[in-house]
């Protein structure tokens, strides 16, 4: 069944402002908010591939590294992103145990699951359910920014716990890393494009 | 096919006849799901009123104390800043510039472009940076992190609850005062009426 697509009918939607438009060599700028047109997002797929493939390189040292160095009475321990959990369930915190675990390991790696299924949806042609994909996306999009909790829980406790000797909090390089795979997934499902989901039920 | 009698869903792309609904409903597209349309009663002005609050709880809660705490006699306070420059001081440049962007710098700057925005739109004032502020204002929306910024403080404070004394600060009502104000204006701003207004204050035919 052929959908009528706004593409199909030779418009193009302004991504910023909705202005709608026919689709024409000549008309690359929208004329009320002067932002590019595009039928499609350029180059989507290759941008969000782009992020997600540094999101996954940097994940793997964002878990292997000390996220940060607490010390106490002079004798210092680093915590990786799973130790700080344990050490929280240790000393009885279990829901905010359960919080970090959903923040900083489910969130993120969901993301880069859920995104590399919808890019191999994208170029696999696959024809499923689109509805629930598109759903599977604006879930992504949505989430992303909470994983940034460790960082700014980071940042605090480094300016509260700052007694030299005595108790120190210190970032570790796992901080630089997490942050990063938090900014490469949300900039990966920014330039992933979820009409690309829908294109596919049209082709042939 | 004339263009003005339509608009197209911009998840899935699918052209449908312009839907105006009425306040206090919203438009779905029918395939997607996506939310297309949600008018506000006079959106302008309250995105003006409530961008000057925002503005006006944005010092103290970035200069006040939001939590203190007391070891063994030694107190410290901590504010928004001091976590971004004990960063910096620990060489931890990228995460200390991560977090003064998106706890910091981009709320803020959200804050005047809905207060540039809005104030033009409420005297009916052209400027020719108009466009650009509101593209600017939904571009950088979603790199403002308040709320989850308040919830690292929450975790925080449960973390340090068992070894320390704590105090909240003034800092930390004004901050959740500033939350709720951001929450509102992003609820109140409709994108809409907003291009739709620009539109008209310059003299294009415009509808969305
Ligand atoms: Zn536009
Ligand atoms: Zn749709």
């Amino acid at each position: 069944m052929k959908i009528n697509t706004a593409l199909a009918q030779g418009l193009v939607r302004c991504h910023s402002c909705g202005f709608l438009g026919k689709r024409d060599i000549r008309l690359t700028k929208c004329p009320l908010c002067a932002s590019p047109l595009h039928g499609r997002q350029p180059h989507s797929v290759q941008k969000t591939l782009a992020y997600l493939l540094s999101a996954y390189l940097l994940y793997i040292p964002a878990n292997i590294f000390p996220i940060m160095t607490v010390t106490k009475l002079g004798a210092g321990e680093p915590h990786t992103i799973i130790g700080g959990i344990i050490a929280l369930i240790n000393s009885d915190m279990l829901p905010i145990a359960l919080l970090v675990l959903v923040a900083s390991i489910l969130v993120p790696l969901l993301k880069l699951i859920g995104i590399s299924l919808l890019l191999l949806y994208v170029q696999r042609g696959w024809t499923g359910d689109a509805y629930r994909w598109t759903v599977m996306y604006r879930i992504i999009s949505f989430v992303g920014r909470w994983s940034m909790l460790d960082i700014f829980m980071i940042s605090i406790l480094v300016a509260l716990v700052d007694m030299g000797s005595i108790s120190e909090v210190l970032a570790g390089p796992a901080a630089t890393a997490f942050g990063a795979v938090v900014v490469l997934t949300m900039l990966a499902a920014k330039s992933f494009d979820p009409r690309l989901i829908w294109d596919n039920q049209n082709k042939p | 096919m004339p263009a003005a009698h339509f608009s197209a869903c911009p998840d899935c792309d699918l052209l449908l006849n312009r839907a105006l609904p009425q306040i206090g409903s919203t438009a779905h597209c029918p395939r997607c799901g996506c939310l297309l349309h949600r008018p506000r009663t006079d959106s302008v002005e309250r995105t003006l009123a409530l961008s000057i609050a925002g503005l006006l709880l944005l010092f103290p809660a970035n200069f006040l104390p939001l939590v203190g705490i007391k070891v063994l006699g030694h107190e410290k306070d901590g504010t928004l800043w001091t976590g971004v420059m004990t960063l910096f001081n620990e060489h931890q440049w990228a995460v200390a510039i991560l977090v003064f962007l998106s706890s910091i710098l981009l709320p803020f700057i959200n804050i005047v472009l809905c207060l540039l925005v809005s104030g033009h739109l409420h005297h009916n004032r052209r400027h020719r940076y108009l466009t650009h502020w509101l593209y600017w204002l939904q571009h950088l929306e979603e790199w403002a992190m308040l709320e989850v910024y308040c919830l690292g403080i929450i975790v925080a404070c449960v973390k340090l609850s068992a070894m320390a004394e704590l105090q909240f600060g003034l800092g930390l009502y004004a901050f959740v005062g500033l939350l709720f104000t951001n929450a509102l204006l992003t609820s109140n701003l409709d994108g809409h009426l907003f291009w739709q207004r620009i539109a008209q204050l310059n003299g294009q035919h415009y509808e969305n």
